[in-house]
């Protein structure tokens, strides 16, 4: 009704300007409709055309942000506005010709502000409301102060904020059944819920599901047939170890680790980056390898560079945050825009953050309190305020001094490459010059020791800052990186035009015992890891001891990894995830003390064959009375068919290969990942969006996958693979290459009935066909396909 | 779709995924094959527990369309040029007016008139460039947005915010919405399919699923060799044919059966297993759709050369078959972006696109399937009015002109204004976040309660905006 009653006066009035209706608090329409208007048209008019001008051109000098207040005066509170300044009072509502403030915007007694007469039409927008009267809306300078609305002592006391401590163990009825601690926990809650454990799992079953667990490959024969064979009490625990210390371990938990960080081969275009990406990849392949404790794993992928006992060779470790997504920012554009897209970058490297490390959401709260957490909007911007301080570039992996010559020599080499390209334009071509030019560029790089020294995607110390690039808006927009840290303003609603009071970069209150001191070193990047291990100890070794845990047994104790605020799910055992998380952290936060603890329970080791039915009590298993059936993920299955087809090319680390080219042998972890340009076959099997932290992998089941098992060159040629390398072995007769890929892709032999089946299809003709020279080949190749798409091969019992 | 408890709580999606999998597969297996409508609902827990049986995916009110046909001039057209004639830059050519410093990507001078003339069209009498003559033969059909706006005069974020509502890559694009909401009607083809003979500027984050499962991302088809093998990967096995292939799944199938009963037959397996049995069929079924040697010669003439032309036809192909949502992209790059040498450039562009829309929508309403289908024609942005380096026009996001027919929306009629030289919208301005509310509301959906809980709060289309605009729907 509303509207249509705008639209009636606007035209009965003839309609000066058509503002459209569906704003019907905007400007001129409001004041045709005067009298229905609130104050609150007002504010809102105040907000989106006045305040981002004051917060553009005065509030450097005029607000509470200021450095040093400039002239006693404040423009960012009504307050300010009507005390006035050292001038004397600033304003007379409705009457623009008697205000100070004007007078000095028009550059008429005082000229402001002092860089620049202001453009027309922000004069003309800051006159027009003083002639409406000067509206400032009361609160508006202490908008969303969360400090002042969230109960930080009560929300204190949430089960995930508590500290963690060793757990008395509970009573059980079978005390023959716990061999670790977790089964005691575990199977109390069985026992409560009047639950059995399922038998242990077959040994073959067992060591498959422990291999790919691991190392995500099947078991090799011999290490299957030794283990079988070897009924020594200690046989599983040595094969753990011994499996841990495996190189394909790091291989296999570093990708689970780069779902969480987002991991792209290739960045934005426009970045001037030269593709190094893997060393951060690398890195965190022998990070796992190495068992570096997870606190100092933290502390290295935030802040290795301000850390005293790293050097330059570990600066790959800050790719979790230099590879983070950027956004294009077109600076042509007015930095109003360009400061969405940087707030925008900020938002997501919080999120990325405190989703990784703290399982919690604070992105939430960028434009208000979060709304189920104790997390203020001024908590946000405390650590938002941490990322503006942080410059993401390239940097070597040796020190700046021996780095030096190098960087000396490269910029000439720019200089002469700008040159040669310069006389290329030339007609006719100078090519005299040009090879001379060309020459000299050769020479430079060849010369100069370590000129392809490599550069990981690392961080430096400076803040950014989107600025004017002119006197007007229009006139474009400039990054500047200003050494230092800076503290970001809360930004009303979101919005990087609308800032409120500064924010000093901090831990999150609610994580804090008190108030939260002010990081002072640097940005705080390194403060910000140590609080993470520190204050939110407990928190981040839960939700770490979580995501380990689900990866194990295909379920969290918390059903959300990356959530453990009022949202997200309550621990099933709380218990139990308490008296891990504190021996955890006991044992030296070492993950891969965590897997032998989790691998060697009896828990993890029951059976997965457990006939059950929707009568059964607990038909999702949430008690874990039985192990969990698990596909495998894309890198697993391909991996795995490398592996059967002994076409597995072993060579670690490096630059990506891209995945579906016919010669890529490598292990799946090392092919090409492009955030912005997926490749196919991955985005059908589930592999999670690397533009975003991905807490754990939804496992769709589509017909594109079943196109891709039953055509894809990959299974052909795998299968061809297979198939030589069945016949090359010192195997007889069909029978015995049955055998042999039973035992190479299921870890165990064929039935009888099995064997038949394969033995009828590699013989018997079937209808239409014309019999060809290479049949038997053909067969074999058709039969070994079969058994690379079937569900035993892709499944885990 | 979000499930709200009783309680208004609604599942996490963290907490839902094992037994959305679960669910989904005893959709799979349960209920069988080529059913009609997915069951999207189906997928959370509560939702099972609540009703068992129900089959159909249920929108939240009455559908006016089942599917959606995106025809997107990438580059973005010049709106006056086509569907918002301004005599007013005729008179004031050259000039510099209040308005003309808005910012755009580029500076740009005076204003340029559009040399191409109007004409109203049809018994509404809507005005139609001349430059589309067979498509403004079906004007009264047809619904013109005039005041449509976004927020950015980048191809990228623009790109972005057509497809997912903002200028980022990590949401959910539209398509992949429709699917969450809706299912697809047909098993045996991807639901969501995105056709261009090349790539757009942005690539798979405009058409990915972001944050919800990956089948409801778009597939990917680039169809500039109309050959379905090469358009679809995976399409067919270049090894065997298809009774070699029949006689391999048996075998597959048996070794399956055997290995699934000795596990209880769990759904995990038996969903897998018969996953490939669509996969297979869909070699048929899609070499069928995708292959426009099976249309008439009449059919073929009639939308005429090319690969929009093309891209027309397998757009209505699938929709005939139950695809969801098609998107059918102008080109590769940027065709539309007119940044020199405009006036000579549109005409050749609205050539390639006036007899195939035509025929689409002619093709569509013969069939009885217009009714029901909504078509979307638009860019990322429109142009400015003035001139960029004397020949060309810069990208325009403050106000331009897309169109829309069928589905339920009223035809012969304009909606939006933008002022007299079309530098902005000004009247019933339609920003993208409405454009998505109307299509969602169109197809069933409210664009409010179709969230997804991810991180820590629930996502939407619209995120917190977006008005479902009634006066065009009919």
């Amino acid at each position: 009704m509303f509207v249509r009653l705008t639209l009636l006066m606007v035209s009965l009035i003839g309609c000066v300007t058509r503002l459209g209706a569906s704003e019907p608090q905007a400007g001129g329409v409001a004041l045709l409709v005067g009298g229905e208007q609130s104050l609150a048209g007002e504010y809102e008019y105040f907000e989106r055309k006045i305040r981002p001008l004051l917060s553009e051109h005065c509030f450097e000098c005029h607000s509470d942000q200021a450095k040093t207040l400039h002239g006693g005066l404040r423009l960012d509170s009504a307050d300010g506005f009507a005390v006035g300044g050292d001038s004397g009072s600033l304003l007379v509502a409705g009457k623009p010709e008697e205000s100070l403030f004007i007078n000095a915007i028009l550059y008429e007694e005082m000229e402001m502000p002092p860089k620049g007469r202001l453009a027309e039409v922000d004069i003309a927008e800051l006159t027009e409301w003083v002639r409406r009267g000067a509206h400032f809306p009361p609160a508006a300078d202490q908008a969303p102060r969360a400090n002042n609305t969230i109960d930080f002592e009560s929300g204190r006391q949430f089960w995930s904020f508590q500290p963690v401590h060793i757990q008395p163990l509970p009573e059980v009825a079978d005390a023959n059944w716990p061999r670790t601690r977790v089964d005691s926990f575990v199977l109390a809650a069985m026992q409560r819920e009047g639950l059995t454990p399922a038998p242990r799992a077959e040994r073959a079953i067992l060591m498959r599901r422990l291999s790919f667990a691991v190392t995500g490959l099947p078991p090799t024969p011999e290490r299957l047939a030794a283990f079988i064979n070897d009924d020594s009490a200690e046989a599983y625990d040595r094969l753990i170890d011994e499996l841990l210390e495996s190189p394909q371990y790091g291989e296999k938990w570093g990708r689970w680790w780069l779902d969480l960080a987002r991991y792209t081969d290739r960045t934005a275009s426009w970045l001037p980056q030269t593709s190094q990406a893997h060393l951060y990849r690398d890195w965190v392949v022998n990070a796992f390898n190495d068992d570096i404790p997870y606190d100092e794993f933290i502390h290295r992928q935030l802040a290795t560079d301000l850390m005293p006992q790293t050097g330059a060779e570990d600066l790959p470790a800050l790719g979790f945050l230099s590879l983070s997504p950027a956004y294009w920012k077109e600076l042509k554009l007015p930095s109003e825009l360009i400061k969405v897209i940087v707030a925008d970058e900020w938002e997501e490297r919080v999120d990325a953050v405190s989703r990784t490390f703290l399982g919690l959401t604070v992105a939430c709260a960028r434009c208000h309190d979060h709304k189920f957490d104790p997390i203020s909007a001024d908590d946000y911007y405390g650590l938002a305020g941490i990322f503006a301080s942080t410059r993401h570039l390239e940097r070597p992996l040796i020190s700046d001094e021996v780095y030096e010559p190098v960087r000396v020599a490269k910029e000439q080499v720019a200089k002469l490459e700008k040159q040669v390209a310069e006389l290329k334009q030339q007609k006719p071509l100078p090519q005299d010059q040009i090879d001379e030019l060309a020459a000299t560029i050769e020479d430079l790089k060849t010369s100069t020791p370590l000129y392809d020294t490599p550069l990981a995607n690392a961080l430096a110390e400076e803040s950014m800052y989107v600025v004017r690039a002119g006197e007007k808006p229009e006139q474009g927009t400039l990054l500047e990186y200003r050494p230092g840290p800076r503290d970001l303003p809360s930004f009303i609603r979101g919005n990087p035009n609308r800032p409120g009071p500064i924010v000093r970069r901090r831990f999150l209150t609610v994580l804090s015992d008190d108030q939260p001191k002010p990081y002072e070193n640097g940005s705080g990047r390194l403060e910000l890891a140590q609080s993470i291990t520190t204050e939110s100890q407990g928190l981040a070794a839960r939700v770490l001891v979580n995501r380990v845990w689900l990866a194990h047994f295909n379920q969290g104790i918390v059903a959300t990894p990356s959530d453990f605020g009022q949202q997200g799910g309550r621990p099933s055992h709380p218990e139990l995830l308490d008296d891990l998380a504190a021996r955890f952290i006991e044992n030296s936060w070492s993950i891969k003390w965590l897997h032998r603890e989790i691998l060697r329970s009896e828990t993890w080791q029951q059976s997965s064959a457990v006939e059950f039915d929707a009568n059964h009590p607990d038909p999702e298993n949430q008690w874990l009375s039985r192990a969990n059936r698990r596909r495998l993920a894309f890198e697993e299955w391909r991996d795995a068919m490398l592996v059967v087809s002994g076409e597995l090319d072993p060579t670690a680390g490096g630059p990506a290969t891209p995945l579906d080219i016919a010669t890529n042998h490598r292990r799946t972890l090392y092919a090409t990942i492009d955030r912005q340009d997926m490749s196919p076959t991955l985005m059908i099997h589930d592999f999670p969006d690397a533009n975003q932290h991905s807490p754990m992998r939804t496992a769709t089941v589509t017909p594109l996958q079943g196109l891709f098992a039953i055509n894809a060159p990959l299974l052909q040629e795998q299968a061809q693979g297979l198939v030589s390398r069945l016949h090359q072995a010192s195997l007889q007769n069909d029978s015995n290459r049955i055998k042999q890929a039973y035992l190479w892709l299921y870890s165990r032999a064929p039935s009888a009935r099995e064997l038949q089946l394969g033995l009828a299809y590699l013989t018997a003709p079937r209808v239409g066909e014309v019999p060809k020279g290479d049949t038997a080949l053909a067969r074999w190749q058709q039969y070994a396909h079969v058994l690379l798409a079937s569900n035993e091969f892709i499944f885990i019992d | 779709m979000q499930v709200s408890n009783s309680d208004g709580s609604s599942p996490s999606t963290d907490l839902g995924r094992r037994e959305m999998l679960r669910r989904e597969m005893l959709r799979y297996v349960g209920y069988g094959m080529g059913m009609v409508g997915a069951a999207p609902l189906l997928e959370m827990p509560q939702a099972v527990a609540a009703a068992p049986r129900n089959l159909l995916a249920t929108p939240h009110f009455p559908p006016r369309a089942k599917r959606v046909i995106h025809l997107f001039m990438n580059g973005g057209p010049y709106q006056g040029d086509l569907f918002d004639p301004k005599p007013a830059l005729k008179k004031f050519a050259g000039s510099k007016p209040p308005g003309a410093d808005l910012v755009t990507e580029r500076p740009t001078a005076g204003l340029m008139p559009s040399p191409f003339a109007f004409h109203p069209r049809g018994e509404s009498g809507l005005q139609v460039s001349d430059l589309l003559p067979q498509l403004s033969r079906h004007i009264d059909d047809i619904c013109v947005l005039n005041a449509v706006h976004a927020d950015n005069p980048n191809h990228g974020p623009a790109l972005l915010q057509m497809n997912n509502g903002t200028i980022i890559p990590t949401r959910p694009s539209m398509g992949a919405w429709f699917l969450y909401g809706l299912g697809s009607e047909n098993q045996n083809l991807p639901g969501y399919v995105v056709l261009c003979p090349g790539r757009p500027v942005r690539f798979s984050i405009l058409w990915n699923s972001a944050f919800l499962p990956s089948k409801y991302q778009g597939t990917y088809i680039n169809h500039s060799a109309i050959d379905p093998d090469k358009m679809l990967p995976h399409l067919s096995n270049m090894q065997w044919d298809h009774p070699t292939q029949r006689g391999q799944l048996d075998l597959l199938q048996q070794l399956n059966a055997d290995h699934a009963a000795a596990r209880g037959g769990d759904t995990l397996l038996t969903a897998r297993s018969e996953a490939m049995e669509t996969a297979y069929r869909m070699q048929f079924e899609a070499s069928e759709t995708f292959d426009l040697d099976r249309e008439t010669k009449q059919t073929r003439e009639a939308y005429g050369p090319g690969h929009f032309a093309n891209g027309c036809l397998l757009a209505r192909r699938m929709v005939e078959r139950g695809v969801r949502f098609v998107q059918v992209y102008y080109g590769d790059g940027q065709p539309w972006d007119t940044h020199t040498k405009h006036n000579e450039t549109v005409p050749k562009l609205c050539q390639t696109i006036d007899q195939p829309i035509a025929a689409l929508m002619a093709d569509l309403k013969q069939r009885g399937l217009l009714e029901d289908t909504l078509v979307v024609w638009g860019g990322e942005f429109g142009r400015t009015p003035t001139s960029e380096s004397g020949t060309g026009r810069d990208h325009n996001h403050h106000g331009f002109s897309m169109w829309m027919a069928g589905g339920g929306v009223k035809g012969g009629m304009t909606y939006g204004q933008t002022d007299d030289f079309g530098f902005k919208a000004i009247e019933n301005k339609m920003h993208v976040h409405d454009l998505h509310a109307t299509i969602l509301h169109l197809l069933g959906l409210d664009h409010e309660r179709l969230t997804y809980r991810h991180a820590g709060r629930d996502f939407r289309l619209t995120d917190v905006h977006g008005r479902v605009v009634h006066e065009i729907i009919s």
